[in-house]
């Protein structure tokens, strides 16, 4: 009985409070967006005299953080401009920016550092478009040479809505020791080499591939983490999503997993560990160098295709490290995946012009160069700082690197994380589904429809 | 009724028998505490270690168990790394305003609910602990707008102001343990005229030691180990806590972590938690006292 | 009870829970209730909050992940709280009594829950190593070869279950807290009549920390319901969504995936069920539990 009342009570207060809610939202709703976009214009326009603070929002780590070392430079050089830099870490990034718009306080300047991709930025109407602003200005990507192709990703319907400050490509990295061990001779740098295929490298691979019972003598040949799963097709030449996802936005009309092409890309790659058995399993990798650690950096695994950061932890490596040219897979035009980092303007902005100070000064020639060594090898997008860059790795040959990168330039391609619309979405539920491949427990033909179905699932959202 | 036997012959074989399989019971479980202890100890063993490892010895697959060589210069880096002091500081601060509020406040509205029948204390109860069922990431945005409407972002007052309020956790706890107090007590204090509050003052808390001594720890812990709290509202660097901070060292996809210094970080984080467990334990040992002597 | 001393038990009732009253009604009333309101709306965090009815509320029942999830925790909490509230009550017990070096048992009982989650999930991450992790080095001995624990999809739940072992610590140090209060006198006077070890347990203790064990029943259903951060930094709700935590879920269709209404759908479904366990255990201990005073009979 008593019990009953309370309930009762109890349901009648929620009603009540909902009805409090419904009544108050209204206005609370509406007005963080009506900030927004109006604001910003008027704002800037007139604030040319006094001064202003932009924050620049980016990721808690000392690649990134590096920034708030140039400030002083910066504000010398722009006396009414401050920049505050506001940062969190990697599991908190998406986190904290939706959460900084949605109470109002939007960043100025930002990148895609966590889970989401500029596709998903753009996509939910977030990034500013700078048309107007670099027409003001008169910026020209040349001016700070920047490679016209590598401001084209960021370029939507001829709208710019990022530029382009970091250029990380797909390499191989090599063991050293582990060749000279095996006695096979180490890989080509040149992406002109065509006799630097794939399955030349599953041949190498298989004479440094020694698998034991004993997990500390097993070691691998080669561990092909081209990319995130669901581009590794376009390795073969064959691309899963269609033509129009690269010029609408990141939304493809139509996606093929469950194509026999398709498939027959990922068995070739899945024989690997499977079949061949020189690459080891998800499994292996973790045992071997943590949750989210490489196999490589323990000096078990002969090569791996990854991207140009492990360059910056190479020092450390307890073993000799070479770089390589991706090897030539079937696909004529595409090698190397790009991961070019832009620097975006936020809709919520209230000094969109200020804040374009700030990136056109993080892309010029000097401070992309001072960048390198602030930040521990982050790779310039200003190609006249990037011989610096090539330098700057102790112990690998300047002239590898740069052949690599070029070659990776030539043969490159954005990648799909930050072209395609709710990409955490779709790599969460690859990792997930992919997974009983790994162990044998499900054959690719048994797995891709299923993709499929949630791949199209995911994107209409 | 029982007969409680006197002194004779036949009780003391039964009384000796049964001391020895005390003995045996007593023996076993000092085993299984030790094994237990042991298990529970690993993790300390493990930050230690790993703390003195420099940097390319982490990548060594075995991993070592021992450092080779032991880098002490770690414990030097990490104030070079970090703004270590700032930050711990700035936890400490937090941590012991944090303590202080929680006990005042929960302590007192306990209080209310354990000893008070009123109109609608079920409903404020069940209320009260239906804002603990809400999970933490549906409520941050609404949460931060109320702040940010405050003017409280980039303070410590998110951090701290709350606590002064009762945590829902600490004074269910500690309702929990007034609801034990025998009614007698506060009838006789009643009697020799005593205020509501004086025997809440006199009464209550000094016979809730070793409860109150729980949620002083439990409300340390949980504000010194909290982060996403302070990473959403703290922006400056300066205002930092020891948990953003370390974790900007496994931030980056790019770099391979330093856990060398992360480990040195947590062991040096550990030191106030276990001053304080070390005092709070002598409180239990009064709590025993006290009880007692009631 | 008077008219009188009624009026009286809810004044003194007011005053002291005042201070977390009025935190309540400023502090957390404005989150629950906008959260509650989300929960009516396509909220993308970008755009203003649009009502879309109870269409949130439809769309889980027919979402598989949601499903997942739900599975998942549910099996999470009814395996991992009874046998965590055991432990606990067991380690009590054993270092309530004067057993050699009680002081460093206790501490290092409560370590774990010292130490901060980062340096944890590191620890358990080597420990559950399939090749060369503690656990299945235990297990050797046994002749028995472990599985790959959080690297399976059959065994990541357990492995987190078995990792939530670790902090018994302070349900330990809680049921400690409430055997201290236990008058030594009840217990003597147990031993006079001849009870046995048992008997003075079932009869004396038990009655005497009933209102912790229900606190911690309580909290510990209301918290496994909430587990979100082992499977945020340690398995990704992976593999092959073992570990897909209904909080876990919640989480990425806010942050990952930009719906806040369907998310706070989600989370206000969460605090009903939980509502409804802590209503069935509160009524069920009504019979069981031991007050000793108070107005509350």
């Amino acid at each position: 009985m008593k019990n009953r009342r309370i309930k009762k009570t109890y349901a009648l207060l929620l009603a009540f409070s909902m009805l409090v809610v419904l009544a108050l939202s209204g206005c609370t709703g509406g007005k963080s967006a009506g900030e927004v976009a109006p604001e910003g214009k008027g704002d800037s326009g007139g604030s040319s005299g006094e001064q202003v603070t932009i924050t620049h929002y980016t990721m808690d780590s000392e690649d990134r953080t590096f920034i708030e070392k140039l400030v002083p430079d910066f504000e010398a050089k722009h006396p009414n401009i401050k920049v505050r830099i506001e940062k969190a870490p990697y599991e908190q990034f998406d986190s904290k920016l939706q959460t900084l718009i949605a109470g109002g306080k939007s960043p100025d300047v930002t990148s895609h550092y966590g889970y989401g991709g500029f596709a998903e930025y753009f996509n939910k109407d977030m990034l500013l478009d700078m048309n107007d602003i670099i027409k003001e200005d008169g910026f020209k990507a040349s001016d700070y040479s920047i490679p016209d192709d590598l401001m084209d990703i960021y370029t939507i319907k001829d709208h710019v809505y990022g530029i382009p400050v970091n250029m990380y490509v797909t390499l191989m990295l090599y063991n050293k020791d582990m060749f000279d061990a095996a006695n096979v001779p180490y890989p080509p740098s040149d992406y002109e080499d065509k006799s630097w295929t794939f399955d030349k490298m599953v041949e190498e691979a298989k004479k440094m591939t020694h698998v034991s019972d004993d997990i500390a003598k097993t070691q691998y040949g080669v561990d092909f983490t081209w990319s995130e799963r669901d581009m590794r097709p376009l390795y073969f030449g064959v691309e899963p999503y269609s033509q129009d996802t690269w010029t609408n936005g990141g939304v493809p009309s139509e996606t093929h997993f469950d194509s026999p092409e398709v498939i027959a890309t990922y068995n070739k790659l899945f024989d690997l560990i499977l079949k061949d058995k020189v690459s080891p399993t998800t499994e292996w990798s973790k045992s071997v160098a943590g949750q989210n650690g490489d196999a490589f950096v323990t000096g078990k695994v002969g090569m791996t295709v990854s991207g140009s950061w492990s360059l910056a932890g190479s020092n450390d490596f307890p073993f000799e490290v070479g770089v390589a040219a991706v090897p030539a897979g079937g696909n004529d035009k595409i090698r190397s995946v790009l991961f070019v980092d832009p620097l975006f303007i936020l809709k919520g902005s209230k000094h969109p012009k200020e804040a374009f100070e700030w990136i056109k000064y993080l892309v010029s020639e000097e401070v992309q160069e001072k960048s390198i060594d602030l930040s521990g090898g982050n790779p310039p997008v200003n190609t006249k700082a990037a011989e610096a860059y090539y330098k700057h790795f102790e112990g690998i040959d300047p002239e590898d690197v740069k052949k690599v990168y070029e070659g990776a330039v030539k043969y490159g391609f954005e990648s799909y994380n930050h072209l395609i619309t709710n990409y955490s979405q779709i790599n969460d539920m690859f990792i997930n589904e992919m997974q009983p491949i790994d162990t044998g427990h499900k054959t690719v033909e048994e797995v891709m429809p299923t993709i499929q179905k949630k791949v199209t699932e995911i994107i209409k959202r | 009724m029982r007969t409680i036997p006197t002194a004779s012959p036949s009780a003391s074989p039964s009384t000796n028998k049964r001391r020895r399989k005390i003995d045996a019971v007593s023996i076993a479980s000092f085993i299984a505490l030790v094994v237990t202890t042991f298990l529970m100890l690993l993790p300390l063993f493990f930050m230690v270690s790993t703390s003195l490892k420099s940097k390319k010895e982490l990548l060594k697959f075995p991993p070592t168990f021992l450092p080779d060589s032991w880098q002490w210069s770690n414990y030097k880096e990490i104030f070079e790394t970090l703004n270590f002091g700032q930050m711990y500081m700035n936890s400490l601060i937090i941590g012991t305003l944090t303590v202080v509020g929680t006990l005042l406040s929960s302590a007192l509205a306990a209080y209310g609910f354990a000893r008070y029948r009123g109109k609608g204390s079920n409903l404020w109860f069940m209320l009260m602990l239906s804002t603990m069922m809400l999970p933490y990431p549906a409520i941050m945005i609404p949460q931060f707008i109320l702040f940010s409407k405050l003017n409280w972002i980039d303070t410590f007052l998110p951090l701290i102001v709350p606590a002064f309020f009762g945590s829902a956790y600490n004074i269910f706890l500690l309702r929990q343990f007034f609801s034990t107090l025998p009614d007698e007590l506060f009838d006789a204090g009643r009697m020799d005229g005593c205020s509501e509050l004086r025997m809440w003052w006199r009464i209550a808390l000094p016979l809730s030691g070793p409860a109150l001594a729980t949620v002083a720890i439990f409300a340390f812990i949980y504000s010194w180990n909290d982060l996403l709290t302070p990473v959403l509202y703290l922006s400056s660097s300066d205002k930092f806590t020891l948990p953003v901070g370390m974790s900007s060292f496994t931030s980056s996809r790019f770099r391979i972590p330093p856990w060398h210094l992360l480990m040195v970080a947590s062991v040096l984080a550990m030191l106030p938690i276990v001053t304080l467990f070390a005092i709070a334990q002598k409180r239990f040992v009064e709590g025993i006292v006290l009880t007692g002597i009631k | 009870m008077t008219h009188r001393e009624s009026r009286r038990q809810t004044l003194y009732m007011y005053l002291f829970i005042a201070p977390w009253l009025i935190g309540f009604l400023v502090f957390a009333l404005y989150p629950i209730l906008s959260s509650l309101y989300y929960s009516f709306t396509d909220y993308d965090i970008i755009h203003p909050p649009k009502y879309v009815g109870l269409a949130n509320y439809t769309e889980m029942f027919q979402d598989d992940l949601f499903w997942k999830s739900v599975v998942v925790t549910v099996r999470y909490t009814f395996i991992s709280v009874p046998i965590q509230l055991l432990l606990a009550l067991g380690f009590a017990l054993l270092l309530n009594t004067k057993i050699p070096f009680r002081g460093f048992f206790r501490t290092a009982m409560y370590f774990p829950s010292m130490v901060s989650g980062v340096a944890m999930s590191l620890l358990w991450y080597w420990i559950f190593n399939p090749s060369i992790g503690l656990f299945n080095y235990v297990l050797s001995w046994f002749g028995i070869s472990g599985p790959s624990w959080l690297m399976s999809p059959d065994y990541a739940l357990y492995a987190l279950i078995i990792m939530s072992f670790w902090t018994v610590g302070s349900g330990m140090i809680l049921f400690l807290a409430g055997l201290m209060s236990v008058p030594a006198s009840l217990v003597e006077a147990a031993k006079l009549d001849g009870a046995g070890r048992f008997r003075i347990f079932l009869n004396v203790t038990l009655p005497m920390i009933s209102p912790v064990l229900l606190f911690q029943l309580i909290m510990g259903v209301i918290d496994s319901f909430q587990v979100f951060t082992q499977a945020y930094v340690m398995t990704q709700g992976g593999p092959n969504y073992s570990t897909w935590f209904y909080v876990y879920n919640l989480y990425t269709s806010a942050f990952k995936e930009y719906r806040a209404g369907y998310s706070s759908a989600l989370a206000w479904v969460l605090l009903i069920v939980v509502m409804l366990f802590t209503a069935l255990i509160m009524k069920f201990s009504n019979r069981y539990v031991h007050y000793e005073g108070g107005g509350r009979k």
